[in-house]
């Protein structure tokens, strides 16, 4: 074996290949000239590239630059080789170069078409360069929005805070933004991240925590109000909980929302009572009118009584009617007296359960007697129905009045327009849905309709289409007022009775229940 | 002023009704009730009163309306006002005018010593006009 490999590379038998230069010394020296630079510039080249892949390790397929660095190498190798048998004529040893310089090639060849797909799918300079741009536009634009909702987030006047739902059930805070922070006292970077129970007081701690618990437990937004007692002073607090989920549908987080609400509702308030004082005004030439009657017939009664018991005509029957009489009387003006303080008192801050119809009725009757004198009758069909609503009722029975009395204005309005004694109507009729969850009271008049263009307008604070020193402008918005707050709507449109009347309808909807036995009792109480 | 004095009353309250009834028919006057101002044009036109005592706020026909009425049939006759109204509304008549007497207005509560003292002067020839 040795033998054969001795013999394979015995080149006794060989010519240098000078010999075929004829050992021209000019070709000699252009061939070793060439194949030198060919062989020292080959050289130099996988030096170059391992370097670029050494200092350049994120670089792709860097095997492939091994591989370039090989097939070079060899490459460089036969050429010094072929200075080398100029002189001696080792062919076989040249042989065994060349076929490990063939079979690099050729790896090399093969692995660079295989690599081509994907060499090609690698981004250019220019593409890098614009998804380059692309991205920094996007962090700019990420940046501005950054920005602008941390300007939202700071500068706010609504109190925004952020709490973290733990896995074990537990409320840690997050963060706050400075409105909070200044309506709390609460300090951003002190309670990051520490437990709402320890970081408030127990007693705020027990009523924040609860409501965090009811807005997991709803998994959807709920809003209250609050009423806190903060060191500058008792505040009161619109406050809005929104969960959020992360993907496996968890509540992570609870975004709050708090606004103090304590000037609007003292406005509101406000607004309620001047409205009141306005339906007031309207209602008291009718309200002398209703007084004057029972007095004028005490007084006739027991003077007249009182002239005959002087001139001695008088006898117990008749003194007996007249007493009576004066009894009756006096308690008809304490009924109306009755009615009058509803109106001149505050109605309380807490809500209650009650029978919506009570108050329809009693909105009725205030005015019914003295729209009857004026020819404008007030029919009324309350379905016999039970149902309970929240709210306040005098509140209700002042919406009713205020739409009563609007109508009487429209039919007097109108009646003075045409010139003609004309017969008003004004029907007041309650239904409830059949799930009896929502009860609907429809007033409707016969006083000509509101004006389209205006329709839309008219629960707006303010506007009245009544001349100077007649309406406030105020009832119907405040009317509007109590029955959203009441959870329930209030909208107009015009009616056309079809036989030559027409008029307004107000609609109102309010949601009802079906009240328990005991709150019955509380709401007949 | 003749005991046979005959009175019509147009008053929709029945007690005050009544009670006017009670203390003009005590004085020993002739009184005739009505409800409202048609039912006191009609009583008037059957059986013609001396003097019409009337309220403002009736149905059907307000005391205004009648005013009107029995002023267009009979300039002379004696009217007296009751109303428990306090202000004049815009557009109404102003009853204290020249051209509604003789006419007297009375506010409620009336005390039937000032009706009588009223009616005496509204009877005087003459005196509703001073």
């Amino acid at each position: 074996m040795l033998g054969g490999l001795d013999s394979f590379f015995d080149s006794s038998g060989f010519i240098p290949h000078g010999v075929c230069l004829l050992w021209k010394p000019e070709v000699l020296a252009l061939h070793v000239g060439a194949d030198v630079l060919i062989g020292l510039s080959y050289y130099s080249i996988p030096i170059a590239l391992l370097y670029f892949v050494l200092k350049r390790r994120d670089v792709a397929f860097s095997w492939v630059f091994w591989l370039f660095a090989l097939f070079i190498l060899a490459c460089g190798t036969t050429h010094f080789f072929s200075v080398w048998t100029l002189w001696n004529a080792d062919y076989a040893l040249e042989g065994v170069v060349k076929g490990v310089t063939a079979v690099v090639s050729l790896l090399t060849a093969v692995a660079l078409w295989l690599l081509m797909p994907k060499a090609l799918a690698l981004p250019s300079q220019t593409q890098l360069t614009a998804a380059n741009q692309a991205l920094h536009r996007e962090i700019e634009i990420r940046r501005q929005a950054e920005q602008r909702y941390a300007g939202f987030f700071n500068n706010l006047v609504e109190g925004l805070f952020v709490v973290t739902v733990l896995p074990d059930g537990h409320f840690a805070f997050d963060t706050l933004n400075p409105a909070h922070s200044a309506a709390t006292g609460l300090d951003p970077d002190c309670i990051r991240g520490r437990l709402v129970r320890d970081a408030v007081p127990h007693e705020t701690a027990e009523a924040v925590i609860e409501r965090y618990e009811a807005c997991v437990a709803a998994g959807g937004p709920i809003d209250y109000e609050e009423t806190l007692d903060l060191p500058i002073g008792k505040r009161t607090w619109h406050t809005v909980l929104v969960p959020v989920r992360d993907d496996t549908g968890r509540i992570v987080q609870i975004l709050g929302s708090a606004r103090d609400v304590t000037e609007r509702k003292r406005l509101q308030e406000e607004l309620v009572q001047t409205s009141k004082l306005a339906t007031l005004g309207t209602l008291a030439a009718g309200m002398a009118h209703e007084m004057s009657q029972p007095l004028n017939i005490i007084r006739i009664w027991a003077e007249s009584a009182l002239s005959r018991l002087r001139d001695g005509e008088a006898d117990m029957a008749r003194l007996d009617k007249v007493l009576s009489i004066v009894a009756d009387q006096t308690e008809r003006m304490g009924k109306i007296i009755d009615h009058m303080r509803t109106f001149s008192r505050r109605d309380g801050s807490s809500t209650q359960l009650f029978n919506p119809a009570d108050s329809v009725r009693a909105a009725v009757e205030l005015v019914s007697n003295q729209f009857a004198l004026e020819n404008i009758v007030v029919t009324m069909d309350i379905a016999d129905e039970l149902l309970v609503t929240r709210g306040r009722p005098l509140q209700l029975e002042q919406v009713i009045v205020n739409l009563l009395s609007n109508a009487h204005d429209a039919i007097a309005e109108q009646r003075a327009a045409t010139g003609g004694p004309r017969d008003g109507r004004i029907e007041v009729c309650m239904r409830c849905d059949p799930g009896q969850n929502s009860a609907v009271i429809l007033l409707t008049d016969d006083g000509g309709g509101i004006d389209p263009d205006i329709l839309p307008r008219i629960f707006d604070p303010f506007f009245t289409t009544k001349e100077v020193g007649k309406g406030s402008g105020l009832g119907l918005s405040i009317g509007y007022g109590i029955i959203d707050a009441m959870n329930g709507r209030i909208e107009a449109i015009n009616i056309d009775h079809g036989d030559g009347r027409r008029g307004v309808r107000f609609i109102i909807t309010l949601p009802v229940s079906r009240p328990s036995a005991q709150e019955m009792e509380r709401a007949h109480a | 002023m003749p005991d046979t004095l005959h009175i019509l009353v147009a008053e929709d309250e029945p007690l005050a009704a009544m009670a006017l009834e009670d203390f003009l028919t005590g004085k020993g006057f002739r009184v005739t009730l009505a409800q409202d101002g048609l039912e006191a044009l009609e009583r008037h036109r059957d059986d013609p009163a001396d003097l019409v005592i009337t309220d403002l706020r009736m149905p059907r026909m307000d005391g205004r309306a009648l005013i009107r009425a029995l002023r267009a049939q009979d300039a002379s006759l004696p009217l007296l006002v009751m109303t428990g109204f306090l202000a004049l509304e815009p557009g109404q008549d102003d009853l204290t005018a020249d051209v509604w007497k003789p006419l007297e207005i009375l506010r409620k509560p009336i005390s039937p010593q000032v009706i009588l003292e009223t009616l005496a002067r509204l009877m005087k020839p003459g005196g509703a006009a001073a």
